[in-house]
């Protein structure tokens, strides 16, 4: 578990599926976080946005996503992106219209847009995570996620989210989160506030 | 010798604080009268909008970053304005100066014409622009507005909130200022062309309609307050001492312009507030909200609640 702080599954006391663990599994009712980098977040996510009641992506920096096409242009647009030094940027540039098309926000668009400058992302198909991303009990949040506390994630805006359930897809891409805190400060809940 | 930014880096991820680890129920809030309730209202407003829109400032650094540690370090500041504005607006919540709904106050028409300005052309700009505009914003916010509010009220959660805002700024300064260093340390050639980038007409004309008279604008407010001018200029004033000490800093040509501004806007009998800043605040004030569109969506991502269910 290289991205993730040792003592993590003793700290969350909510469950903590990692690697494969997530597929054929039930999300029904719960609040899921998925803690991923680009790719990984497309592959996983449509799925478990099907069953779960609430999903938070912390999506560590996004990757190019390519839609589905019907099959006589897929081919063509697939074959295309082999040719040699032009097949990359061809990609790349489906994918950008891709992104165009599927996301209206601009600001949304801007954080899921793959920086390219130190070292560039691949392309991969996920036509539905752009849609299900979308979908109102599906959240992105870009933030950088620094601690995991017994039921929360804490991204750095200073925000904790509460998460029933934590997946994260391939812990070993993960960029390092610095720690598990195992006592949390002074908690109120909005219930609390309010009695 | 060079900075360690990636020491840098990894100090930033330790310090890293969140609005759950304070509680913001505790006793204290009664310090604030209804008195200074109404005076501080507007004050508190605008902080949190120019935090917020300092946030959107870093973003669109983080997008030219030279290195893969700053652009890190950038996504931190990013995140970390974007707290500071969630704990101020939480200390509004906590000192009732929200309304029922616990709606985020509306900006004024220069931090709208700001935010405008900044998420059409601020990830267009070139690093050298932006990269020196931002600790000057940083200097006036941290030097005068904070320690203001620190001295006016004694409130202690809100000296403990300050607390943490203060030590992230310090940073933000320190690696501000380092960046500048790495940029002037640059080649010539690179430095005469990102200036020249400067020089667009939207860059221009974005300093003297959005910048000069959002800075005036603020100078007018907290003179309102009660804060006595002399301690806003001493904070601007830090901008060209800080940045005067480094070795290369001074091969940044945007750093003389907006060193020269600085001077400029201290100066209370400077021609410039006669000419410019104080009719552009005036002419700024005459543009209906309605031209800029609608709002963007990151400034509605603004929250006072600590935990997100």
């Amino acid at each position: 578990m290289s991205g993730l702080p040792a003592e993590l599954p003793d700290v969350f006391t909510g469950e903590l599926l990692l690697g494969d663990a997530w597929r054929d599994h039930s999300f029904g009712g719960r609040r899921v976080a998925i803690i991923a980098r680009g790719n990984d977040a497309v592959r996983v996510l449509p799925d478990i946005a099907w069953t779960a009641r609430s999903v938070k992506v912390f999506l560590d920096d996004p990757a190019w996503v390519l839609p589905a096409l019907p099959v006589p242009v897929g081919v063509a647009v697939r074959a295309a992106s082999y040719v040699p030094v032009a097949g990359p940027p061809a990609r790349r540039l489906l994918a950008r219209a891709h992104l165009r098309l599927a996301v209206r926000d601009p600001w949304v668009r801007r954080l899921l847009t793959p920086d390219d400058r130190f070292g560039p992302h691949p392309a991969a198909r996920g036509d539905l995570f752009y849609s299900v991303l979308q979908q109102a009990h599906c959240t992105l949040v870009r933030w950088p996620v620094y601690a995991v506390t017994e039921d929360a994630v804490r991204s750095a805006e200073g925000i904790e989210h509460q998460v029933d359930c934590i997946v994260v897809p391939d812990p070993d891409r993960l960029r390092r989160i610095p720690v598990a805190l195992a006592t949390a400060g002074p908690r109120r809940t909005r219930e609390d506030r309010s009695a | 010798m060079t900075y360690d930014f990636e020491a840098m880096l990894q100090t930033i991820k330790d310090k890293q604080w969140s609005l759950a680890d304070i509680d913001w129920d505790a006793p204290g809030a009664e310090e604030i009268t209804d008195e200074v309730r109404a005076r501080m209202q507007p004050f508190m407003a605008d902080l949190v909008w120019i935090e917020h829109v300092g946030a959107r400032g870093f973003a669109s650094l983080a997008k030219k970053a030279p290195t893969p540690a700053i652009k890190e370090i950038y996504e931190y500041f990013h995140a970390e304005e974007q707290k500071h504005a969630n704990a101020e607006l939480a200390l509004m919540k906590r000192w009732g100066m929200l309304d029922d709904d616990g709606n985020v106050p509306e900006p004024n028409i220069n931090v709208k014409l700001a935010i405008k300005t900044l998420d059409t052309f601020g990830d267009s700009l070139p690093l050298t622009g932006l990269a020196t505009l931002i600790p000057l914003l940083e200097c006036a916010l941290d030097g005068a507005l904070v320690k203001f509010l620190l001295d006016e009220v004694h409130d202690p959660v809100c000296h403990e909130v300050f607390r943490h805002i203060n030590s992230d700024e310090a940073r933000h300064i320190a690696v501000d200022f380092q960046v500048l260093e790495l940029i002037g340390a640059g080649p010539l050639h690179k430095l005469v062309i990102e200036s020249a980038a400067n020089l667009k007409p939207q860059v221009v004309l974005g300093l003297i309609v959005v910048f000069t008279p959002l800075i005036s604008k603020m100078r007018d407010n907290i003179v309102a307050m009660g804060l006595p001018e002399q301690k806003l200029y001493n904070a601007v004033k830090r901008f060209g001492s800080i940045g005067g000490r480094g070795e290369h800093t001074s091969r940044i040509p945007a750093f003389h312009v907006l060193k020269a501004q600085a001077a400029m806007i201290i100066d209370r009998s400077s021609p410039y507030h006669r000419l410019l800043a104080d009719p552009m605040v005036r002419i700024t004030s005459f543009v209906p909200a309605k031209v800029l569109g609608k709002p963007q969506s990151w400034t509605e991502e603004i929250t006072h609640e600590p935990v997100a269910p």
